[in-house]
This record gives structure tokens, C-alpha cells and sequence, in this order.
């Protein structure tokens, strides 16, 4: 039998120490007896026979040469040969995605992998090498290149199921590349098979599928968005659910407002089919709307479905808030009125003249946005700014010239500020000749590159820049103009902080940083928080990527000590600029709008909503093995060469220890023999003897 | 027979009511000499002993008249036979009935009643004096038991104490008002230092013997000679009981380990691992040995008592023995 430490073997030098201390004399105590007569008659009878009469009642001491013997083994490491059923090199593939948070399998697809995996794992040649990637959304390496399988281990067991899809093509292709760094290489993956798309990545190495679960009972909640219904009073809940196992199921939706439950409706889902839901009458002042789907019988035991994660979802419900825009101007009729016609704006204007330090709040708000119509002053305020027809020079651009009747430039059709707008009949008399500055991208190309209207972030400020005034062109009178000018002081403006619908499990948000705020501080679904700071000074938003557990989050700013978030203007005060006109949004639901708190904490949602990862049924364990290289018809389990067959060793460590336990518990046995003894025959003496019987 | 005991009986302290030991233990009695520990008996218990008598197996010859039947013919009530007139008989004894009717003379003879010699053969070897209670103790108790017994039934009773190599006999009594005497020898005993050798003993005190009588030997025969301890009395033609007495610990040792033990008498040791495989083999080897003892005291025809020390007196006295018929 051949050992992995032979010299351990040395500790059998412990087996004459045991038999010596055995043949020590022993200590004892003395014990005054009447008289040692039938003492010594007993002794006789013992020592009659004391070679062989010794040895055979020392049973103690054959055990503990046994235990000596059993425990130098067991540092020895013995160990059988046999040839390894894995490559040398295996890159582990574990699905973390959603669907392997399924419960058919106790206690889930991701615990059966992991178990398949480590059991798989037990073929691994000797001297064989491991790298685990993990993949739901994206794929990414857990452990990379280690023969230390406790590490493996230790990485498979801290590994969670994922709220998002997997992604197994972008896995096949990072294990192709670690795998191509071997001659002697295989892939291994755990997984459901559970995939929204087959990957059709093509790798060299032979691939080996692990599969977990067997079932595909799984109801979810695949759309939910709340609208406000075209009456403007009211809000409606619309909720996608669809049953994907292939048997007819009875679920509960329940719509909570705020942790208010608003209503609850039985469904009856039919087989692979969808099933929709509209819940009206949302109140008003409701900001989060989440839907459970439970089962109909509250009281029942147990899930209702194999898959929980896809049972809940959230909405969050944008407040109705006022922007405040100033406009500097003369007054232009058409741009006022359509300015007062944006939803949730309150329009105020001032002549160029007044404009100045006057002109700030008196309630300390500063502006949302400043409109200069045909002017700019000498210096600029620290809000976004919109400059139509710039007189001259300035930080906001280069003044070149006048263009005369410019024409309008090719437009890109992924122009956000361009959404819903026809520029296509659009006449322009005249407008201001400008040069794009670094910070900005053309929305309107003009005649020789000069822009005809661009935006960007200056100074950590959204700003945009039109070259001509509306009323030197036909534009007020198209329809193309409202749209224009709301979709341009969307983004000046800034809108939410956060998206407003949905995101994906994974996806990355990003995140505006209010004026004046050095950051965002994050607060997950589950409490925990994360403060984000901008990268660089002034910077206007961050991204934030851990957004992988369904929920709400909460974004709030972070105000620098001492700083307020609405900084007071300096110098005299004058009274408010005239207010031109105050105007609800078109479509809002009938409630006050409030005037919007820069501090005010700003929600966004994580939902699934994928339909095919919400499909849990196991998929073809066959299609995802065709993707690699075919396996060594001289069996061989990588690709390496036939000829080096690795071996793999099992060591024999478990029945020795079995062995050592045996034996510690009979050497206990022993050792407490005349107790055990007492202990039968106090138990025979109490209940042996029947009434009257015998025992 | 309570009109025996002398002495006041008022002041008597109101006895347990086992009758094992005084009420108050250590404090004497008013009716007790000086000489007797009072821790030996009670006035409740002598009491109680006096409406027992000794059985005897067999009757004895022996030397005054007595309230025991002798194997003599002689001038007690009871019948026994009749014989042939001789020449020098008492012409009272005449069956003149008889005579009337066969015209021969006869005798009658009536059953002698005589008394016996009940000697108390006390071991007093160091190993008596261990055990809890102590061996010594219960054989003197028990010896003054059966004296009193002896003493109530007219017989003589004399105790003898075995030590080291001889037997220290005192003067035989006789009458239940010479109990306290007997009390008072018995208290005299005391264990002896060193070793005794109980054969030796055991000889000088058969030596020591009148006439045939009772013999009871009261000892542990924790002596590797006690066997013939047993055939030597017993052939002395004496009617010998043999009253083994053991101490708990000696019937159950509680020792357990790795032990040196140490002789009593001797001060020798052995070295011996007490286990329960040991205390197993201990008390086999000591059923044994008492089994032993009751054989060869069945052939020699004695009565053999294993007792226990802790035995309660009263129900050795009134049960156990009673039991084995050595009290009737």
C-alpha cells in the first residue's frame, strides 16, 4: 500500500513506548484490610497463568497498540491508485442564475450543483488543477488555477444564486480561454440548463454537463407598470403574469401601496399562459407599489411555486414635482407659451435689464433652469442653462458670425433631445454661427459644421445652446416645436436621478448627483448601504452596478458638511421675478405638485421580469455538451494526449478513522466496564424480575 | 424467668425498640456494673432473651441437676422406662401397679435432667477488630446473647477469649443472676496486637474443656489453619456451633484500582487491581470458602452461621438462629 507521507511511519516507534508503560509498576495506594487471606488466594489463581492470563485480560492494551498503529497510518496517508475520470485541468462552470435558486431539489438547484460539483470533482486527477467561473449576468472567474480543493470548496460554498440571467455563452467563451492555456483540459458545468438563449459558442475542450433539477412548476410576475389613466385623476396597476409550468395553476395577487395592501385578486393560470392584470384606483400619495404573488391558500404549507424570486415585484411612482425656469428675455410669445405647457414647470421671466443678483428667490431655491433669450449676461449662473441666439462670446461658446437661412444638417436618429421631432420641414431666416465646445455633441448640425443647437454637461451644469431664435424660424408653428423644447429641457432639467422604469437585476444605473451633493448614498433592498462619490470634482452622476437583488432602492444625496441644500443668494433681494404662468403636467394624477427637495431621497426598482429565467424547466444537457470539442474515443477525459492517462488516489483515510473511533469507543467501553456492568445489572435487578415471576 | 435479674429496673432508660442497642448509646445504665459496656446490652434485650432456650440437638451428660435432659435416668417427671428390680434399689421407685398385675417387680426410670457447659469461644485476632461495624463487637454481643441464654436455661456458661497463641478462659457461671459477670468478661476483651494463630489457640482452649458440652466459636476464620480450627473442636465431642462472622466490607469490598493491600494482623501487602472482574472473582472464591466451612462443619456434625456484622442482633437471635434451629 503506498503512503503519501511514508514517514510518518516513524511514529510506530510509539508502540513499544505504549507497551513499556505498560510493564511500568504501578503506583498504589494502600488499603487496610482484616486480613489478605482470600486476597491472596485470588492472587494465586491470577498469577498462575500471568503470561497468557495477562495478555488475554489486557484487551486495553492491545487497543491502544491498535490505535497507535491506526493513527501512524493515518499520517502516513495510504492511498489506491485508479485512473482519474477528469482532465488535469478543469475549468468549473457553476450557473448562479436566478433559475438556480429553484427549490425542486433540496435545498436548491445552486446546493445540488455545488454537491454534483465537488462529487465530480472527487475524479480530478492527481496533481490536478481547478478554475471555477461563476455566471449569471456576466461570467467571472471565482478561483483560478489552484490544486487546493479545499479553496474550490471554500469558493463553491460562499457562492449565492443571482436575481439575474445567466449568461452561459459569455462563460463558455472565458472557460474556452482558460482552458486553451492547458493540453489537458476540460469543462465542467453545473447548471439547470434552464436557458433563455442556447449559447452557440464553440469551444475545444470536451465539455461535461453536471445537471441539477428536474421539475418546472414555477408562476411569475413578468410586467408590472403603473400608469396614470388619461383622466389624470386616477393610477392603474398593470400587472403581467405567466404560469410556465405545464399544468394549470390557482395563484393570489396581492398589491401593496406602500406597505398598504390595496387588493388582492385569485388567479386561474392556464398552462403556459399569460395572464394580465389591471388594478385601478391607486391612491395618490402612493410612491412604491409592490405585487406579491402568493398562493391562494395562505394557510398552506410549503412554496407555492419552485422558484420565489420572480414572485415579487416592485414600481416605483415618480412624484409630482415643480421645476422652477427663469427666462431672460424680452418675451417671446411662442416660446413662452410653450415653456408653459411643460408638465410640473412653473414659468417665471424677467427682463434682461433686471436680471442680476435681484433676480435670485427670495425662498433661497435656486433656479432649475435659466433661459437667456437673445442675451447672456457677464456672468453666468451656477444653474443649467439654456442660451438661445447668444449675442457673443462666452463660456457657453464661440460667437462666429450669422448664419443667414442655414440649412439643417443630417440628424441622428439616436438623439434623445430628437425623440418625436420633425425637423424635416423646419425654415430657419437666421442664426447665430457657433462652434461646438469640447464639452458639448451636436443635437442639430447646421451649414459647415456649425451647430444649429448642442448640449453637454459644463462645469458639472447641463447646458444647451440654440443657435436661432425660434420666432426667425417656422418652427413655433410645428408641432416638432413643444416637442423639441420639452424633450431639450428633459435633459437640462435633469428629470429623476434615477430611472424610472425597472432595472434589470445586474444592470448597471446611472445615478445624477444633485448640485452641490459630493455623492449618492445607495441603500439596498436588504438595509445595507453604499456611499457613491463622483470621480472627479464636479462631476454630475455616478454609476452604480450592484443593483443584483430585486427591490427598492434608495438613492440620497450627501451633502459636504455645513452646506446647505438651498444656498441662500447674496446681496439684496428684490422682489420674485414675475411669474409667467404655472402649469401641471398634462397627465398628472390631480394631486399638488410639490416643489422638489434636492435632498429628497429618489427610488428606482430591481425587478426580473425575464420570462426565460423564470422558465425553470431543465433544457438539453446534449445541446450544451455539442458545443465542445468530442470526447477522446480512447477515453481520455481531456484533450490532451491518449498516452498520459492521468490517475487520480483515494485516500484511505476514512475507514481508518472509522477504525480509530471504533476502537476509542470500546477502549472507553472497557475502561468503564465495571460502571456499565453495575449499570446492567442495577437495570436487571429493577425491571428484570416480573411480579412474582422470575427474571 | 425476669425475676432473675437483678438489680433496680426503675431508672432503666426506655429501651429501642429493636432492642439492639441502648437508647442512649454510651450512657450507662443504672442496673449495669461498671465493669460491662453498656454499649454491649439493654435491659429490653435481656428481657427478651430470657424466653429463649438453647436447642439442643442431642442430650448431654453433664454434672449438676439441670433444665436439660441428660442421657442419664434420674429424677425428673417424665417416664422413660422400666427395668428390673435389683437388689439395692430404691423400693420408691417401684411400679407397684405393675407389680400387681404380673406379680414381678419392676423400676421405673425417669429422664435426668442435667445441666451443660455452653463455653463461648470469642476470636479476638486483630482481624476481628476491622469492619464497620465492628467484627469484634457483634461476637461479643452475640456471645453475650447466647450466654445469657445458656445462663437462663441453668447451664454453665464460661467465656474464653482466642489470642496470639493461647485461650484465657474465665471461671464458668451459672444462673441468670450472674449475667453481668458474663458481661463483664466479655467486656474484658480486647483485640490482640499482632498475629494470632487460631489453631494454637483454639487447642489450648480445648484443653481447657470439662466434660462434653456446647462450644460456640464466634470468629471471622480468617486463618489459613481454620479448617482444622473446625475438626479439632469438633472433636472434642462437644456439640461445637460455628458463628462465622464477616463484616460487609468483607462480604462486598468496596475497593476498586490499583491497590497494595495491607494485612491487618500481619502488615503484609499485595498488590492487586481491583476491578469488577476481581470483586467478581473475590466473592466467588469467598462463597467458596464458606461453602467449605459448612461442608466439613455438616460432617462433623456442628452448625455452621455465616453472619454479617451488621446483622441486626435481635433478628439474629430471634429469626436466624431460630431459623437453623441452633435456638428452639
Amino acid at each position: 500500500m503506498p503512503f503519501i507521507t511514508p514517514l510518518a511511519l516513524a511514529g510506530l516507534v510509539f508502540v513499544p513506548a505504549v507497551i513499556a508503560m505498560y510493564m511500568l509498576k504501578l503506583r498504589r495506594d494502600q488499603a487496610v484490610v482484616p486480613s489478605t487471606l482470600l486476597w491472596s488466594r485470588l492472587l494465586t489463581d491470577v498469577e498462575a497463568n500471568a503470561p497468557w492470563q495477562r495478555l488475554r485480560r489486557s484487551p486495553l492494551l492491545l487497543l491502544q497498540l491498535l490505535l497507535v498503529i491506526a493513527l501512524v497510518l493515518l499520517a502516513a496517508r495510504p492511498f489506491l491508485e485508479r485512473p482519474a475520470g477528469l482532465a488535469r485541468d478543469i475549468v468549473l462552470v457553476m450557473d448562479t442564475s436566478a433559475s438556480m435558486a429553484a427549490t425542486d431539489v433540496a435545498p436548491n438547484r445552486l446546493a445540488a450543483a455545488r454537491a454534483a460539483a465537488i462529487d465530480a470533482l472527487g475524479d480530478l486527477p492527481t496533481g490536478g488543477r481547478v478554475s471555477v467561473i461563476a455566471v449569471d449576468r456576466s461570467a467571472r472567474i471565482v478561483v483560478n488555477d489552484t490544486s487546493d480543493l479545499s479553496r474550490v470548496r471554500q469558493a463553491l460554498d460562499e457562492l449565492q444564486p443571482a436575481a439575474s440571467r445567466g449568461d452561459l455563452g459569455d462563460a463558455l467563451e472565458l472557460a474556452s480561454k482558460l482552458a486553451a492555456r492547458s493540453g489537458d483540459a476540460q469543462i465542467l458545468i453545473a447548471t439547470d440548463a434552464a436557458l433563455a438563449t442556447v449559447p452557440t459558442t464553440k469551444v475545444d475542450a470536451p465539455i461535461k454537463v453536471l445537471p441539477v433539477g428536474r421539475e418546472r412548476k414555477n408562476q411569475a410576475i413578468v410586467a408590472l407598470a403603473v400608469r396614470t389613466s388619461p383622466s389624470a385623476v386616477t393610477r392603474s396597476v398593470f400587472i403581467s403574469v405567466a404560469n410556465l409550468d405545464i399544468e394549470s395553476a390557482q395563484r393570489r395577487i396581492e398589491v401593496w401601496g406602500d406597505d398598504r395592501l390595496l387588493e388582492a385578486r385569485d388567479l386561474a393560470l392556464d398552462a403556459q399562459a399569460k395572464s394580465d392584470v389591471v388594478i385601478d384606483d391607486v391612491p395618490a400619495d402612493v410612491a412604491v407599489v409592490e405585487v406579491r404573488l402568493v398562493g391562494r391558500d395562505p394557510a398552506a404549507e410549503g412554496a407555492a411555486d419552485q422558484l420565489a424570486i420572480d414572485d415579487r415585484a416592485w414600481a416605483v411612482l415618480p412624484p409630482t414635482q415643480t421645476r422652477l425656469v427663469l427666462l431672460v428675455g424680452e418675451g417671446d410669445p411662442y416660446l413662452e407659451t410653450a415653456l408653459s405647457y411643460l408638465p410640473n414647470v412653473e414659468l417665471y421671466g424677467v427682463a434682461p435689464a433686471d436680471y442680476g443678483p435681484a433676480s435670485q428667490r427670495t425662498d433661497g431655491r435656486p433656479w432649475d433652469l435659466t433661459i437667456f433669450e437673445s442675451n447672456l449676461p457677464s456672468t453666468l449662473p451656477t444653474t443649467p442653462i439654456l442660451a438661445i441666439a447668444p449675442p457673443r462670446t462666452s463660456a457657453l461658446g464661440v460667437v462666429t458670425g450669422t448664419l443667414k437661412d442655414p440649412g439643417i444638417g443630417s440628424l441622428s436618429p439616436d438623439e434623445p433631445v430628437l425623440r418625436y421631432v420633425d425637423l424635416s420641414t423646419t425654415h430657419i431666416s437666421q442664426a447665430q454661427q457657433l462652434t461646438t465646445p469640447d464639452w458639448a455633441r451636436t443635437v442639430i448640425p447646421g451649414p459647415k459644421g456649425a451647430p444649429l443647437l448642442y448640449t453637454g454637461v459644463r462645469a458639472g451644469l447641463p447646458t444647451a445652446v440654440l443657435a436661432f431664435e425660434p420666432r426667425r424660424s417656422d418652427l413655433p408653428l410645428q408641432v416638432a416645436f413643444p416637442i423639441l423644447l420639452s424633450n431639450l429641457t428633459g435633459e437640462l432639467l435633469g428629470g429623476s436621478a434615477a430611472p424610472t422604469d425597472a432595472v434589470a437585476p445586474g444592470t448597471p444605473v446611472n445615478l445624477t448627483i444633485p448640485s452641490g451633493a459630493t455623492g449618492v448614498t445607495v441603500t439596498r433592498p436588504d438595509g445595507t448601504t453604499l456611499d457613491l462619490v463622483a470621480s472627479a470634482a464636479g462631476g454630475a452622476s455616478v454609476s452604480y452596478v450592484a443593483t443584483g437583488l430585486p427591490g427598492i432602492y434608495t438613492v440620497t444625496p450627501i451633502r459636504p458638511a455645513g452646506a446647505s441644500p438651498n444656498p441662500s443668494a447674496s446681496g439684496g433681494r428684490s422682489p420674485d421675478p414675475t411669474p409667467l404662468a404655472s402649469a401641471r403636467p398634462s397627465g398628472s394624477a390631480g394631486a399638488p405638485a410639490v416643489p422638489i427637495d434636492p435632498d429628497a431621497p429618489v427610488r428606482f426598482a430591481v425587478d426580473l421580469f425575464d420570462v426565460g429565467e423564470s422558465n425553470i424547466a431543465p433544457g438539453s444537457v446534449a445541446a450544451i455538451e455539442g458545443l465542445g470539442a468530442a470526447p477522446d474515443p480512447s477515453g481520455s477525459p481531456g484533450n490532451g494526449a491518449p498516452t498520459d492517462r492521468p490517475t487520480t488516489r483515494d485516500e484511505l483515510w476514512l475507514p481508518i478513522v472509522l477504525l480509530v473511533l471504533v476502537g476509542l469507543c470500546v477502549e472507553w467501553a472497557l475502561y468503564h466496564r465495571d460502571a456499565v456492568v453495575r449499570m446492567r445489572r442495577s437495570l436487571v435487578a429493577r425491571f428484570g424480575r416480573q411480579p412474582g415471576g422470575t427474571t | 424467668m425476669t425475676e432473675g435479674l437483678p438489680g433496680p429496673l426503675t431508672d432503666a432508660p426506655t429501651p429501642s425498640p429493636t432492642g439492639d442497642r441502648p437508647a442512649a448509646a454510651g450512657t450507662r445504665q443504672a442496673f449495669l456494673p461498671s465493669e460491662v459496656d453498656p454499649t454491649v446490652f439493654d435491659e429490653a434485650f435481656l428481657r427478651q432473651l430470657e424466653r429463649l432456650l438453647l436447642l439442643m440437638r442431642a442430650p448431654v451428660r453433664g454434672g449438676l441437676k439441670g433444665g436439660r435432659r441428660s442421657v442419664k435416668r434420674g429424677q425428673s417427671v417424665e417416664f422413660a422406662d422400666y427395668r428390673d428390680y435389683t437388689l439395692g434399689d430404691d423400693l420408691r421407685q417401684l411400679d407397684w401397679n405393675v407389680y400387681a398385675r404380673l406379680e414381678r417387680l419392676f423400676v421405673k426410670l425417669f429422664v435426668e435432667e442435667e445441666d451443660v457447659t455452653v463455653t463461648l469461644l470469642v476470636d479476638a485476632s486483630a482481624s476481628m477488630a476491622a469492619g464497620s461495624p465492628s467484627k469484634l463487637l457483634f461476637a461479643k454481643r452475640a456471645a453475650a446473647a447466647l450466654g445469657y441464654i445458656g445462663l437462663a436455661s441453668e447451664d454453665r456458661v464460661a467465656v474464653t477469649a482466642l489470642a496470639g497463641r493461647t485461650a484465657r478462659r474465665r471461671n464458668s457461671l451459672r444462673g441468670s443472676g450472674r449475667v453481668f459477670r458474663l458481661l463483664a468478661d466479655l467486656s474484658a476483651i480486647t483485640p490482640a496486637d499482632g498475629r494470632t494463630d487460631l489453631l494454637v489457640a483454639a487447642r489450648h482452649a480445648a484443653a481447657q474443656l470439662h466434660g462434653r458440652g456446647v462450644v460456640i466459636l464466634l470468629s471471622d476464620l480468617l486463618d489459613p489453619s481454620a479448617d482444622r480450627v473446625v475438626r479439632e473442636l469438633a472433636a472434642t465431642g462437644s456439640e461445637l456451633i460455628v458463628m462465622h462472622i464477616l463484616s460487609p466490607d468483607e462480604l462486598d469490598p468496596v475497593l476498586e484500582g490499583d491497590l497494595r493491600l495491607v494485612d491487618s494482623e500481619t502488615g503484609e501487602g499485595i498488590d492487586v487491581t481491583v476491578d469488577l472482574s476481581t470483586i467478581d472473582a473475590y466473592k466467588a472464591r469467598l462463597a467458596a470458602w464458606k461453602a467449605g466451612f459448612a461442608d466439613l462443619a455438616a460432617k462433623r456434625g456442628a452448625s455452621y452461621v455465616d453472619l454479617s456484622s451488621d446483622v441486626n442482633l435481635a433478628d439474629l437471635m430471634f429469626a436466624e438462629l431460630r431459623r437453623r434451629r441452633v435456638l428452639g
